[in-house]
């Protein structure tokens, strides 16, 4: 997984990486979609309800927090770290967002309070990982850990209290015959999209990712992508966290651990290196999506859990040997002649 | 420092004890240790049982699963790689367990073969996925955990079962009245990896989790060490399902789920480098018996069962922090 970038070091001069990694991104990213749809089409097979166009926008829906967590998650992934605390931050977005609704008058002052205060503890992860050269595994696991312990603490175990009204328009409501969270998610992922690719911040976290200490020399202050990286992806978490609780009209202390590991999945399917620097927030979204209808599809066939887990894993398993990185490599190179 | 010594072990094969011992000290394993003694001293004052033969043997029967687990885990972390399949083995093995008990010692020997056989396949099937086939570790690992946890399901769709007397009697008790049996087999799991530790593969391993490109272009063969490392940690993970059967006594299919996170929480608190090519598994085993030791001294000190995980969160960021600062002022002392 590390040879990439080594076997490109070694190449002869002749300097067609940044052209070469462009074009074998958008034929995995392609590549990932293709799968989802294919994925969506055979469902019919497996019962006709399903393939439609309500299903596809359940798809997205359902897909719709895993999209908003993951785009936090390849940030400090593509900064060379990782962040395990996203599922106690969903959490807390999703307990503090319903406790404080009734308690601070306008859910206009609890969103932006709660989303300060889960950018103040990502900012925190990064003071460790940074000045304290904790490890980012261990940092943001304890993080976790911690901000668990609090939620369990502060509610003392039961969460009480309705999602803003905000949430439950996005969440439920829908424009003309789009459903609202449909159009959340394209501006959504268009935004981000354009944030890690197209601007000089995005461009930082490629460069302190692929490569820190080279980053510093050329001037970038290194601390503040990575803080920055940490602080979205624990606000994105929060933000997550009060769309389940719009989705589902209350919070649980645990709503956020299903989230963790398919956050690192999608942006790993979608082809970014785990160890940073490389990476696409387009295959990221196709990552969320294959996963998603995965899960769905799965849930359909009439098949006893144990048996649709292990399915599941398998098709992870395939969807990467499908996915890697060489045979993409390979189609690039017979395209290019 | 430790990088150095590292190269140096390398490239003398069998280099002498005391650049272990000082490799212990500088990559935290000592480091550990150190606070492993705190914090059975500050148990032992707010719990005088601790100090009684069943105290002790109670802390081993706790520690050992996840000291053997993490010790798996730390082949594969060594070797620059994650392992998430931890949680489908020990689950797999638990049930396997729980749903065939065959009692007698034969009975016990026909368990701990089924369980290492589970472990090393699937250690086997990560090995082909990421050294053969170089998918990213932690993506492929995911997916044969989650296959492992769903044959687990297939095997007990709920907790239940029970695991044959002779195994959870036996292996719980202290041999000549002191010594804890668990304990005996963490250390069969120590002494095997001080022999490994000495074998051209072993150091392929470090190589390759130091500096891949390095390592191929010196003539060591990659795929194998990888293999080896993944197929070393599948085994060691069917163990630690074993003994984590032997102490609970029944089975669940989640039972291997607590392990995935506390796994590596033991690897990088034990001194072993999670970007690969630094640490050893003794670290990681007393890295192990340290978070289990802190779940009870939380308890016997009071604290308000809301609140622990802030504490042990705390302990976690703190003792990383201990550990680099303690050995970087050990490595500046060597060189000085």
């Amino acid at each position: 997984m590390t040879s990439a970038r080594p076997s490109a070091a070694l190449q002869p001069p002749a300097d067609t990486r940044r052209i070469g990694r462009i074009r074998s991104e958008t034929i995995s990213t392609a590549a990932i979609f293709a799968l989802a749809i294919i994925l969506i089409l055979a469902s019919r097979f497996v019962s006709p309800a399903l393939g439609s166009w309500d299903q596809v926008d359940t798809i997205i829906t359902l897909a719709s927090f895993l999209i908003v967590v993951a785009f936090g998650q390849g940030l400090v992934i593509l900064v060379g770290g990782l962040d395990l605390s996203i599922a106690s931050m969903i959490t807390l977005g999703g307990v503090l967002a319903t406790t404080w609704n009734s308690s601070f008058g306008s859910e206009w002052v609890v969103i932006p309070a709660v989303l300060i205060l889960c950018a103040c503890i990502g900012a925190l992860n990064a003071v460790g990982v940074i000045w304290l050269s904790i490890p980012p595994f261990i940092m943001t696991m304890a993080m976790g850990i911690i901000v668990a312990s609090a939620a369990l603490g502060y509610t003392s175990g039961t969460p009480r209290g309705a999602s803003p009204e905000a949430f439950l328009a996005l969440m439920k409501g829908s424009v003309g015959p789009v459903s609202a969270v449909l159009i959340f998610v394209v501006i959504f992922a268009l935004l981000a999209r354009a944030l890690q690719s197209a601007t000089a911040f995005g461009r930082r976290l490629y460069a302190v990712g692929a490569n820190r200490e080279a980053a510093r020399i050329a001037g970038v202050a290194t601390w503040r992508p990575i803080m920055a990286a940490y602080a979205i992806s624990a606000v994105c978490a929060g933000f997550a966290g009060m769309m389940l609780v719009g989705y589902a009209n209350g919070a649980t202390l645990r709503m956020g651990d299903s989230y963790l590991l398919p956050s690192i999945a999608s942006v790993v399917i979608g082809g970014s290196s785990i160890l940073g620097g490389r990476g696409s927030f387009a295959a990221t979204v196709g990552g969320a999506i294959l996963l998603t209808t995965l899960g769905t599809v799965i849930s359909a066939l009439g098949m006893d859990q144990g048996w649709r887990t292990v399915i599941e894993g398998a098709i992870i398993v395939g969807a990467l040997l499908l996915l890697r990185e060489d045979l993409i490599a390979r189609l690039r190179n017979r395209s290019a002649g | 420092m430790s990088a150095n010594l590292d190269v140096a072990a390398a490239n003398a094969p069998g280099s002498n004890l005391g650049i272990a011992i000082r490799r212990g000290l500088t990559d935290g394993a000592g480091v550990v240790a150190i606070l492993y003694i705190i914090l059975f001293a500050l148990y032992a004052l707010w719990d005088p049982s601790a100090l009684t033969v069943s105290g002790v043997t109670n802390l081993s029967n706790n520690a050992a699963p996840l000291a053997i687990a993490a010790a798996g885990e730390s082949l594969v972390v060594i070797s620059k790689g994650f392992d998430l399949s931890v949680a489908g083995i020990v689950s797999l093995s638990n049930v396997l367990m729980a749903t065939y008990p065959v009692e007698g010692p034969g009975g016990a020997l026909v368990s701990l073969m089924i369980c290492l056989g589970v472990g090393g396949a699937i250690g086997a099937l990560n090995g082909l996925l990421v050294a053969v086939l170089r998918l990213q570790s932690i993506a492929a690992t995911l997916g044969t955990m989650i296959m492992g946890q769903g044959l687990a399901l297939v095997i007990m769709d709920a907790p239940g079962g029970t695991i044959a007397d002779w195994v959870s009697y036996t292996l719980t008790d202290v041999l000549f009245g002191i010594i804890p049996i668990s304990g005996l087999i963490m250390l069969a799991v120590v002494a095997l990896w001080l022999v490994f530790r000495r074998t051209d593969t072993c150091m392929g391993i470090f190589a390759v989790g130091a500096d891949e490109t390095a390592a191929s272009l010196s003539g060591i063969s990659v795929v194998r060490a990888r293999f080896t490392a993944f197929v070393g940690a599948g085994l060691l993970y069917g163990l630690a399902g074993f003994m984590l059967s032997v102490q609970t006594a029944t089975g669940n299919p989640s039972a291997g789920t607590p392990f995935l996170m506390l796994a590596f929480a033991a690897v990088a608190l034990g001194g072993v480098s999670l970007t690969g090519g630094r640490g050893s598994l003794v670290g990681a085993v007393i890295g192990a018996a340290t978070l289990m030791l802190l779940q009870k001294v939380l308890f016997s000190g009071g604290v308000s069962s809301f609140y622990t995980g802030i504490f042990q969160g705390a302990v976690m960021v703190l003792a990383i922090v201990f550990g680099s600062v303690i050995s970087r002022l050990a490595s500046t002392g060597a060189r000085a």
